[in-house]
């Protein structure tokens, strides 16, 4: 290394510095260059498409079960049972928001948009539980247990009306238990619904190929219908408040 | 020094007289110590949180501003933490060197702060060795860094200590000698005294730094050395994060991690002290004499310019830091060996002739001196 | 530069840097077996982050996989998105508008800058500055305040769908990035002023881990990391697919302008570049949008026909190949992903030795390696 070099390399050195720490005090001295945000007081305002908290409107809901297919990690689960007017009433709708990924394709398979993605991206909890949403507010069994009553009371109605028809009292009897209701995907226990953490990506047996397809399987409930009048409508009012 | 304040102490208050002069000359020792160690301390408090707001700025963030009126409490709040966690010993630690090391750092740190020059009358103790008293009490750095690499029983920390020690013993040269023409020029080791030599001409164009080019180039130098001294960006490869987690300090947590943590804010310090009363003519006041002034008032002026200029140097390092890569081992010994150390001692080598060739006149003084 | 270690007998120290370490980019292990600050060998250790990708996507439809080719290289999400698209897209056969492909192409582009972005701040920040981060850090939360608007999400985007994408650009989109673009494009110069050619930086880069035309290719380098060997390969050149033959961008390549073709420098060098053509390929392709529908017409069930595809597409860390046998049933029979980063470390140990602890962090960093992806 000559000498001449040697000091152009002292100088290279010098002067890079130099126009780096010119840099740095431009943004140093200029107050416009900041550009945090003091997250609590001052927010951004997310954008209209937003992927936050899944949120369902159970009043629109249709049982359906589509999201549930589709939703690659298994974190929406639904039970449904069929009501005395043939139309589906949610028994349980819970969607765990500590697997869900947000990816929003439930949002965009969901027919009647019942189910849609909050602006909310802020929840914090102690326990893991907690990060199940529960949107309907009542508890499976009870929701079973009176759907099942109005049904055996329809049904007994029916049976009054047409008496003589022997026919019918087969079928309101098999209507009378629809705890097997075909369309859960995952037959858990009611009380609790979403049990199966251990295994979060095997499928129900019965379809596996199916999943993800929701035209293949779903043999009921397919059509968006509109809310049965009493009560699953009240409940969902009830819902709505209590999960925002 | 201190002895002659303690028989001035007696003499204004007749009730000490039956007090023996050792005791007195001990407590106003004790209460010195106590001052500048406070002062450190605090300084050193502060200085973490100048860097963070600095390093904030420079990054377009705002930095701490939580813990009291813009974030200024944040040092304490900091250092309240840091007492509080656990103090974890590794199992296979050697736990006495563990134990010391921090102490090491901290002492050879801050014990440099005794011969610092505040101001007129301020000073902890001006050993007539005062320069040579620094730079032996800030080695003592190394041996505490390097003890406490050896003594976590971790690779990273043992890497981190070494690279240590190869650099400051490196680093001892280039900063010794570029601080060596101001020593020449004052003709004493003594720091007020090469402060004292810097007076005069306006109180600003009696400063080393424009003494003749020689000391021009000795300052930067000595800067650019120093920083590597201290252990910080770009020169920062023993704690260097990217590389080896921490360094030397990778296994220390709560207030022994603190002991490093001010150790280095204390060098720096003295470091840019140091450079302020070699260069930038220390507390002298630019177009005010402040020794003619009186004692309250002069000190007190005197205090202000020095700290401003030091402290000015402290944040010049601060920005350095959140500009720079940093340097890789064998190049930054290159740096020292090939370029600081040939450069300094050309640079005392000119020094040395200019003042044998000029009777130890500046170039300022020489303008002054053509128009009377 | 090989440090000579023969003048004294000393003991190799054995050194695992990671999985948990600053500056391995997520949990990489290396292996360092030095002789005091100088490698005698470093070799990879991967598969800390392993989440078996590729048998999920047996087990779920082709739909839904879409989703999880997010969590691939997730500062790259939308190339993965839309490289999983094209691969079955060819697969099947289906033919898609073109302004979805342009939408893909800009929104591809837009990552690259912001994945590049990263690269660049974290790699500033492993040599040790750590202010480019910041910096980088800022333009790519205008580029992720961009992606929100369009897709709703900042970071796991899929936003890409089989036969198109998942909905139209919101208004106002291609100004803004429009204005995006005017406002990234003079912050090129500001980075190379800042950092890109200190004099420490330069110092720390060339020369160092040489990977040459010839081991690049022989070791399946790919993206920016073959070409800053020099090697002037670019799958959007070499094997055009979607709409990138219409748009008219240059190759980067290494030019061993500070030291050796195919060193650290260079391959920053190249990643600086492209950005800068991407740029120029974004302004192309929002001035050459049509209007149109944004999807095909695709089958809720989708079942494509029995067969196999390989694509491969230009992402921002190389290329990504997507290895997909179709049995003709709802879900893909085998799905192999080709990963650039896990395909980079075969020649770590190659390029490493003889380096010191310090360039370790220089080449992971310069190969701009992301865990998730090799360890899929």
């Amino acid at each position: 290394m000559g000498f001449k070099a040697y000091l152009y390399d002292i100088w290279e050195a010098v002067a890079t510095t130099a126009k780096g720490m010119r840099i740095t005090a431009r943004y140093g001295v200029d107050p416009r260059e900041t550009i945090t945000l003091q997250y609590p007081e001052e927010r951004w305002e997310p954008s209209e498409r937003y992927r936050g908290f899944l949120h369902n409107d159970i009043k629109r809901c249709t049982s359906c079960t589509m999201c549930v297919r589709v939703c690659p990690v298994d974190c929406i689960s639904l039970e449904a049972v069929r009501g005395a007017d043939k139309k589906m009433v949610l028994a349980s709708y819970d969607i765990n928001i500590g697997r869900c990924m947000y990816c929003g394709l439930c949002v965009e398979v969901c027919p009647p948009k019942s189910l849609v993605h909050t602006s909310g991206y802020e929840m914090a909890t102690v326990s893991r539980g907690e990060l199940i949403l529960h949107f309907v507010p009542e508890d499976a069994e009870t929701v079973k247990g009176r759907v099942a009553k109005q049904v055996a009371e329809a049904a007994a109605k029916a049976e009054a009306e047409k008496a003589k028809a022997e026919a019918e009292k087969g079928e309101a009897e098999k209507a009378a238990k629809p705890a097997d209701a075909p369309q859960a995907p995952d037959p858990s226990p009611p009380p609790k619904p979403p049990r199966e953490e251990a295994a979060p990506f095997i499928q129900p047996a019965a379809p596996a190929f199916a999943a993800g397809n929701p035209e293949t399987a779903d043999a009921a409930g397919k059509k968006p219908a509109k809310e049965t009048e009493e009560e699953p409508a009240k409940a969902g009012d009830e819902g709505g408040e209590g999960k925002e | 020094m201190l002895e002659s304040l303690a028989i001035s102490l007696v003499d204004a208050v007749p009730v000490l007289s039956g007090v023996p002069l050792w005791t007195i000359t001990l407590l106003i020792m004790v209460v010195v110590a106590a001052v500048v160690l406070t002062f450190a301390l605090t300084y050193a408090g502060l200085a973490t949180y100048v860097e963070r707001k600095v390093a904030g700025d420079i990054q377009a963030r705002i930095g701490p501003n939580r813990v009291g009126p813009v974030g200024i409490l944040q040092f304490l709040a900091d250092g309240i933490k840091l007492l509080l966690k656990e103090d974890i010993i590794p199992a296979k630690a050697d736990r006495f060197l563990f134990v010391l090391a921090p102490y090491l750092v901290f002492i050879g740190s801050f014990a440099a702060f005794v011969v610092v020059p505040f101001g007129v009358g301020l000073i902890a103790s001006d050993l007539n060795i005062g320069i040579y008293y620094v730079m032996a009490i800030t080695s003592l750095v190394v041996v505490g860094v390097l003890v406490a690499g050896w003594a976590s029983n971790n690779k990273w920390a043992l890497l981190g200590g070494m690279r240590a020690a190869a650099q400051i013993v490196s680093y001892e040269i280039p900063v010794g000698m570029a601080l060596l023409p101001a020593v020449l020029i004052a003709g004493s080791l003594s720091l007020q005294d090469i402060v004292r030599s810097q007076g005069g001409l306006f109180g600003i164009f009696g400063w080393n730094l424009f003494h003749n080019p020689f000391t021009f180039f000795s300052f930067f130098l000595y800067y650019v050395a120093a920083l590597a001294e201290t252990n910080r960006t770009p020169f920062d490869i023993p704690e260097a994060e990217s590389e080896l987690v921490a360094g030397y300090h990778v296994e220390y947590s709560g207030i022994r991690f603190a002991f490093f943590f001010l150790a280095e804010y204390g060098d720096m310090f003295v470091v840019s002290a140091l450079a302020t009363a070699c260069f930038l003519g220390g507390w002298h006041v630019p177009f005010l004499n402040a020794e003619a002034l009186p004692a309250v008032w002069g000190n007190l002026f005197s205090l202000g310019v020095f700290l401003g200029k030091a402290l000015g140097l402290v944040v010049v390092m601060m920005w350095v830091r959140w500009t720079l890569p940093r340097l890789r081992v064998d190049q930054l010994m290159r740096m020292s060996w090939k370029y600081l150390v040939p450069l300094t001692f050309f640079n005392l080598l000119g020094v040395s002739l200019w003042l044998l060739l000029f009777q130890g006149r500046g170039i300022p003084q020489m303008i002054a001196s053509l128009f009377g | 530069m090989k440090a000579r270690a023969e003048a004294l007998p000393t003991q190799e120290m054995l050194i695992n840097m990671g999985p948990q370490h600053p500056s391995t980019h997520g949990v990489l292990r290396v292996i360092l077996r030095t002789d005091g600050e100088v490698v005698v060998n470093a070799r990879p250790d991967v598969g800390y982050l392993h989440r078996a990708l590729e048998k999920i996507g047996e087990r779920v439809t082709y739909a839904q996989f879409m989703p999880f080719t997010d969590r691939l290289d997730y500062l790259a999400s939308m190339n993965c998105n839309a490289a999983w698209a094209w691969a079955v897209e060819k697969l099947a056969g289906i033919e898609v508008p073109e302004r979805a492909e342009y939408i893909r192409v800009i929104v591809c582009e837009l990552n690259r800058i912001s994945s590049h972005l990263i690269a660049f701040g974290s790699f500033t920040a492993d040599m040790g500055a750590f202010t480019p981060f910041l910096y980088a850090i800022r333009e790519r939360e205008r580029i992720n305040d961009l992606f929100e608007e369009i897709c709703g999400n900042r970071l796991t985007y899929n936003y890409v769908r089989i036969g198109g994408v998942s909905a139209d650009l919101p208004d106002r989109f291609l100004e803004k990035t429009k204005e995006f673009l005017d406002y990234f494009d003079p912050k090129i110069p500001e980075y190379n002023d800042l950092i890109s050619y200190n004099k420490i930086f330069v110092h720390r880069l060339a020369n160092v881990a040489v990977a040459t035309p010839e081991d690049a290719v022989a070791y399946g380098l790919t993206g920016p990391n073959l070409r800053g060997s020099g090697v002037r390969f670019d799958l959007r050149r070499n094997e055009p697919y979607s709409v990138y033959p219409k748009i008219d961008f240059d190759i980067c390549v290494g030019t061993g302008e500070r030291g050796t073709v195919g060193d650290c420098f260079d391959r920053y060098m190249v990643r600086i570049n492209e950005m800068r053509e991407s740029v120029k390929i974004l302004r192309q392709a929002i001035a050459q949008i049509p209007d149109g529908p944004v999807m095909a017409k695709v089958p809720r069930v989708f079942k494509p026909p029995v067969g196999e595809v390989y694509f491969r597409a230009e992402n921002p860390r190389g290329e990504t190949g997507i290895y997909l046998i179709s049995d003709g049933t709802v879900n893909p029979y085998r799905l192999k992903i080709r990963a650039p980063s896990f395909v980079t470390m075969n020649i770590f140990e190659k390029i490493t030795r003889g380096l010191m602890i310090a360039d370790i962090v220089a080449v992971i960093g310069s190969f701009d390696i992301i865990l998730p992806e090799i360890d899929r």
